[in-house]
């Protein structure tokens, strides 16, 4: 009986967390950089 | 050195930007290192053929998830006993991929399970105290957040990082003080009963994981110093610096 499925769903369910993680760092990250914006922006207005 | 120099969340800004990206470089040159190896060299196990290659994958997954729980934990101690703002934001930081990791760990697990023991899934003690790991993962996310003030949601999210550290021990032991289905441990300090390259495959991608949770957590504390430290006169001077939107941006 083949195992193939097994390993493949393992290795690639764990590569598709770790690529959401990865999106979600730079979606954090810009959302950071973002934030300043938004801050110079109120300081420009005020 | 002054390694207190490095508790300041804007030097530690600066230097994780500059680590970060040298660890998720390491992480693929040895993750490369070790599939290779954990399928190309390391032979088919006697016993469950080719389908015993998931280990590769879940052990470390399975070493990550409580390694992790344990340094976030140690970060939240460090920020309820000395006050200091980057231990909580490491703590906050850690959480997400720490989950990641216990979540791998016990998916791969599930299906390494199902064609060895027939199952995806028992109540097994060590299958099940990691699930509660998994558990105290997203409750120390969801506590941290909680909180209009996040200085509140670090000190009850540090508090909840503590109490969970009882649940280590329990993984870890769980195969020796009960009767379980999952096996014993096939490496420890003493020595390993693997197949040296089945266990040159694992070790590299221990390091792997290691490598990518110190970088991802790194990019990610990089983001919660920049949104806390926001109104800050550091991060104004570097906000101020032409590109820091998309040079800085890009980086992530």
């Amino acid at each position: 009986m083949s195992h193939d499925y097994y390993i493949w769903m393992s290795y690639g369910a764990a590569a598709i967390v770790v690529a959401v993680e990865v999106i979600a760092l730079r979606i954090g990250r810009a959302r950071a950089l973002r934030r300043i914006e938004e801050e110079r922006d109120l300081e420009t207005q005020d | 050195m002054n390694w207190f120099l490095f508790s300041s969340p804007s030097t530690f800004y600066r230097l994780a930007g500059s680590l970060a990206p040298w660890f998720f470089v390491l992480a693929a040159a040895l993750a490369a290192a070790g599939l290779y190896i954990g399928f190309a060299v390391a032979p088919v196990d006697a016993v469950q053929g080719e389908v015993y290659r998931v280990i590769f994958l879940h052990v470390p997954a399975a070493w990550m998830s409580m390694f992790l729980y344990f340094v976030l934990a140690g970060w939240g101690a460090a920020s309820l006993v000395f006050n200091t703002r980057l231990s909580a934001m490491m703590a906050r930081a850690i959480a997400p991929t720490g989950a990641v990791f216990t979540f791998i760990a016990l998916w791969s697990g599930a299906f390494w399970g199902k064609p060895t023991w027939g199952t995806y899934w028992v109540w097994d003690a060590r299958m099940t105290s990691e699930l509660v790991l998994l558990f105290l993962y997203f409750g120390f996310i969801a506590l941290a957040n909680a909180f209009e003030d996040p200085r509140r949601g670090d000190r009850a999210a540090a508090l909840l990082g503590i109490i969970g550290l009882v649940n280590l021990p329990i993984i870890y032991f769980s195969v020796q003080w009960w009767n379980t289905l999952h096996q014993g441990s096939s490496v420890s300090f003493k020595g390993t009963t693997m197949h040296v390259a089945m266990f040159r495959g694992m070790m590299l991608m221990a390091l792997a994981c290691w490598m990518y949770a110190i970088g991802a957590s790194l990019v990610r504390v990089r983001s919660i110093i920049l949104e806390r430290e926001a109104r800050t006169r550091w991060v104004r001077e570097l906000r101020g610096r032409p590109g820091v939107g998309a040079a800085e941006g890009s980086r992530a």
